[in-house]
């Protein structure tokens, strides 16, 4: 019954590519209607025209399950989603069920396992929080499903074809494999009972260390922070090293790894951190597991200053007592790296129809709103307001702002991601250098 | 759990049956019993070995999914190439043996400063909450206890030390693995004590023993020398089992070194754990590789005991007879006191400061107590926590029923073919405690991954099984085979079917130890990890994985909730096992 229906959809997956003009065309008249009649309905695609095939998948996506896999260790973002499951129950019969992991990866292997026992069609996973490093390697190892993000009703009001953020993960084309769910750039928080002023670029933050030390540590690669954190650093220190030799390394970050620039990009890096990692949290011993764990050791004061890459978070964490008062919130001035997250759905997911029509709530200007709410999770939306009705764009605004919370207009300057294949790079080197205490 | 396997004394089956020997008619139910030994092996032995097979395939080069068929040593040679190969085998071989040596010898401090004392029972009470307590959940609460801004630095802060901001420290987390030990040590303290004083219980042994220290003591040998010349030796078969496998569990386990070990490089198991979890899929090969490793290693440390056990039996039988009253005994029971003392102490700190996390508002170091105290913690997790709990409760029960029948059934099959089932046996039903779960987890879920993939649910609840079976057996075996056999003689002689003296002769007088076995295999599957985490494919979440995830995440508070909730759960079984009993015979008596 699962494998029918699944194949169904497949096929219906197929037609709705080539009616791909129609749909949108059809979207932007629904955007108009919604306008005019001002609903809070989320799909905006009329009800009445049941030959569409997104309301045909509709249709069959209702009283499926959907296996939500996302980390799970942020009790803030875990409430949310349970909101969301609270939400696709009324409005689809879809019973979401979040499944919380320490590491998005268990997920990735998860779909292997099920590859490699030739495990097709009923999948476990059935929709996945995802970007980066994981995506590349699911989409290199053909474990995502093709083609159905750009279908997504709601997926018109990222103004995709103005707004290369949402179909471009970390450089890497999406194809259609993962619907953009939120946007992040990396904030600094410190706690302004241990620091007067902050350090606000790379030269200033190792300078600081150097006379606060075991002050500051990042989190061990290859956290997904900790590896944000150190390709931050990487731009940084090239942007600087171009601005004074006039040599162009910088270029080099864009493009994949090669064998001969490797050294050549990395060593300015390890030069860094040799000299660095002597002052950071325990010597540069032993690392913060994750960002949360970071969080947590600011907490206890035994760091003054760390970062976040989902700055609401911070405002959050000092109203449910995480934090203390007296945190701050702040964007360094040479630039904030900053990257989209998205959701996306393995290949052999046993219910795609539903995963589909939760990614697509998730999309919603009421679920994007939602997320935004610095009470909620605080994690910026990946709409564009200009797609968004007056009534839509209400819903984002907020009250006044927590005095832990970045200010409105705090990132001066934004940073790209570097080429994912970076990533192993710097991983690998790292593990070498430092991954075993001396 | 108190029954062993090698008892020396054997008073099972034999004695209590020797004139027991009437002759049955074969029915459904005897047949049925008469099988369930077989049924018991095949149930343990087929996952376990399964297991280990379906990930030596994979050590060596063999993994269709990522369309590696030739077999070779490249996982073995990218293995030995890990950075930090050496300080991961030895960080696991160092806190697994020293862990167990530390709580085998506080065991027997304990045991030989208090024998024969009132003491001994107050200090087993004292201990036992923390038998029930999950691996993870003592792991956090000695966290809070030992970080730089923990209790104890607080309690210090800033008057004596001075410390405004908290210190730099090496807990936990610390490059030698103190405070893994530190929480193993306290963990399987009271699980070591338990069986000791379990062997005691037995009415022929303990009898003897006592008899044999009172002998002792009127030959004037002081109480501690007393206790190692005229018990230990006799005990000390009773606990090998159960010491091996708190070897194997130790040196192989994933909870505790995660929660408190350091990351630079953690231990071995935690290694293969992050290696298979892995979004390089190539690191499969690799973590497979170090599955077997991890077999090997553990095997050796086994090796190793047994071998310095032989060791020590030589070098000491001269001085067992030699005679001498004393070594320095006062010293030790002093010593034996005050290391008591702290112990519990330490353990009753740290669980205040659990107490205290999970209704903290603001906390800032070096305050002793919070400036608020607060139910939101408890509020939040509540009202995500209906699914993980209701997990928790049904896959415990169903393991749990299935594991007490399978063991009832098991053992009235001894009584019926009136012998004990063999030695083979008996160490088939230790193998899962035996064999480091890491090794045969991942093949194990390859194989589930085969037959039915989509039944999470009985996956999780088979693999709980594995684990369930041990503890429930050991735990019931003993007081089975004590059972006055004159009962069911007398039943069966008056013309009762077998299994009608099963059912209303021999079951009513175990209640109390079958429901000690059934709270007891609760408090196991509630506290399993690793085998939820694989085996449900992260698609069935307990209280326990949640607590895990969180342990090392933002939140002291959620992860001190989650914990108090670990605590509370397996606690609110041993609280029902001992007073349904009473209810039920206080009725019964009128």
């Amino acid at each position: 019954m699962h494998v029918t229906n699944s194949l169904l959809a497949l096929i219906r997956l197929k037609k709705l590519n080539q009616y791909s003009r129609y749909v949108s065309y059809n979207m932007a008249l629904g955007i108009c209607i919604g306008i005019s009649s001002s609903s809070a309905s989320t799909i905006t695609v009329p009800d009445d025209n049941s030959q569409l095939p997104w309301q045909q998948l509709k249709n069959s996506a209702q009283n499926q399950d959907v296996y939500f896999h996302t980390w799970g260790g942020d009790p803030q973002i875990n409430a949310y989603i349970q909101w969301v499951a609270d939400e696709v129950e009324d409005k689809y019969n879809i019973n979401l069920v979040h499944v919380k992991l320490s590491d998005t990866s268990e997920a990735v292997s998860r779909v292997l396992a099920e590859k490699s026992a030739n495990n097709d069609k009923q999948g476990n996973v059935d929709l996945i929080w995802i970007n980066g490093a994981n995506f590349a390697t699911m989409s290199e190892n053909s474990l995502l499903l093709k083609d159905w993000a750009m279908n997504l009703p709601n997926f018109a009001l990222t103004d995709p074809n103005n707004n290369p953020s949402v179909t471009l993960d970390f450089g890497v084309p999406t194809d259609g494999m993962e619907a953009p769910w939120g946007q992040a750039s990396l904030t600094f928080y410190y706690d302004s009972l241990a620091i007067d002023k902050p350090p606000a670029t790379l030269a200033e933050l190792t300078s600081w260390t150097q006379k606060n030390p075991g002050r500051f540590s990042y989190p061990k690669p290859p956290d997904f922070l900790g590896m944000s954190f150190l390709k931050y650093a990487l731009v940084m220190l090239h942007e600087q090293k171009d601005a004074q030799t006039g040599t162009n390394i910088s270029a080099a970050l864009n493009q994949p790894v090669s064998e001969t620039n490797r050294d050549l990009v990395l060593n300015p890096l390890w030069d860094l951190l040799d000299k660095w990692h002597p002052s950071l949290w325990r010597n540069g011993q032993q690392f913060p597991q994750s960002g949360a764990q970071m969080r947590r050791l600011v907490d206890d004061t035994e760091l003054s200053l760390a970062f976040t890459f989902s700055g609401p978070e911070v405002p959050a964490a000092v109203q449910r007592y995480d934090l203390p008062t007296s945190i701050r919130s702040y964007a360094m001035s040479d630039g904030s790296l900053s990257n989209t997250h998205f959701v996306a759905i393995p290949y052999n997911a046993s219910h795609p129809e539903a995963a589909q029509l939760v990614a697509n709530f998730l999309l919603s200007p009421e679920a994007q709103a939602r997320k935004q709410d610095p009470s909620v999770w605080g994690d910026k939306t990946v709409l564009v307001p200009t797609t968004l009705s007056i009534e839509q764009q209400a819903l984002f605004k907020t009250t006044k702002p927590h005095p832990s919370a970045l200010a409105f207009d705090a990132i001066k300057r934004t940073v790209s991601e570097p080429h994912p294949s970076w990533v192993d790079a710097i991983i690998q080197g790292w593990q070498t250098r430092y991954g075993v205490s001396k | 759990m108190s029954q062993s396997l090698d008892d020396p004394q054997k008073p099972s089956a034999q004695t209590a049956n020797m004139n027991s020997v009437v002759p049955y008619k074969v029915d459904r139910f005897t047949r049925l019993v008469t099988l369930s030994p077989i049924f018991l092996l095949i149930l343990l032995l087929l996952p376990v070995l399964g297991g280990l097979i379906s990930v030596l395939l994979p050590a060596f080069g063999w993994i269709p999914a990522i369309e590696k068929t030739t077999f070779g040593l490249q996982g073995f040679e990218a293995l030995w190439q890990t950075p930090g190969l050496t300080q991961m085998i030895a960080l696991s071989v160092a806190t697994g043996l020293i862990s167990t040596l530390l709580a085998f010898v506080s065991t027997l401090m304990i045991l030989a400063a208090f024998f024969n004392s009132v003491w001994l029972t107050r200090i087993e009470r004292l201990l036992s909450p923390i038998l029930v307590i999950p691996h993870a959940a003592a792991a956090i609460a000695i966290g809070f206890l030992i970080a730089p801004s923990g209790m104890i630095a607080r309690l210090l802060s800033p008057w004596l030390s001075g410390w405004e901001l908290a210190p730099q420290g090496i807990f936990p987390h610390d490059p030698y693995g103190i405070s893994i030990i530190l929480g193993l040590v306290l963990k399987e303290l009271p699980f070591l004590l338990l069986i000791s004083l379990g062997a005691l219980a037995q009415p022929e042994l303990g009898k003897k023993l006592r008899l044999n220290y009172k002998v002792a003591l009127n030959l004037g040998y002081y109480p501690i020398t007393a206790f190692f010349k005229a018990v230990f030796p006799v005990l000390y078969p009773l606990l090998r089992l159960p010491l091996l496998a708190v070897l194997a569990y130790a040196s192989a386990s994933v909870e505790m070194p995660l929660i408190l070990g350091p990351n630079t490089p953690p231990t071995l198991a935690v290694t293969i754990m992050q290696w298979f979890s892995d979004v390089n899929l190539n690191l499969r090969i690799k973590a497979s590789a170090g599955a077997i490793l991890q077999l090997l290693l553990t095997g050796s440390l086994i090796a190793l005991w047994l071998g310095a056990e032989k060791i020590i039996k030589i070098l000491s039988s001269h001085s067992l007879i030699n005679g001498k009253r004393h070594y320095i005994d006062g010293i030790w029971q002093k010593s034996t006191i005050a290391l008591t003392v702290l112990m519990i102490g330490f353990i009753a700190l740290a669980l205040i400061g659990l107490v205290i996390w999970s209704v903290a508002g603001y906390w800032r170091f070096p305050a002793v107590l919070p400036e608020q105290l607060v139910l939101m913690h408890f509020q939040s997790a509540f009202t995500q926590m209906s699914t993980p709990l209701f997990h928790t409760v049904t896959i415990g029960i169903t393991s749990t029923a299935f594991a007490i029948i399978l063991t009832l059934l098991c053992l009235e099959s001894e009584q019926l073919s009136n012998k004990s089932i063999s030695s083979f046996t008996s160490l088939i039903i230790y193998l899962p405690l035996l064999v480091p779960s890491i090794a045969f987890l991942f093949g194990l879920v390859w194989l589930q991954q085969l037959f039915n993939n989509q039944a999470a649910f009985l996956n999780v609840t088979f693999t709980h099984l594995l684990f369930v079976l041990p503890y429930v057996f050991l735990s019931l075996a003993s007081s089975y085979r004590h059972l006055d056999a004159r009962f069911a003689n007398v039943a069966a002689s008056l013309g009762a079917t077998p299994i009608k003296v099963f059912l209303q002769v021999k079951l009513p007088q175990l209640l109390t130890p079958i429901l000690i076995a059934i709270a007891l295999g609760l408090a196991i599957s509630f506290g399993q990890y690793l085998p939820t985490l694989l085996a449900g494919g992260g698609r069935i979440a307990t209280i326990t994985t949640e607590a895990v995830t969180l342990a090392n995440g933002a939140s002291r508070r959620t992860s001190a909730v989650y914990a108090i909730i670990q605590m509370i759960l397996p606690l609110f079984g041993f609280v029902l096992a001992w007073l349904l009993p009473k209810y039920f015979f206080r009725s019964g008596a009128r």
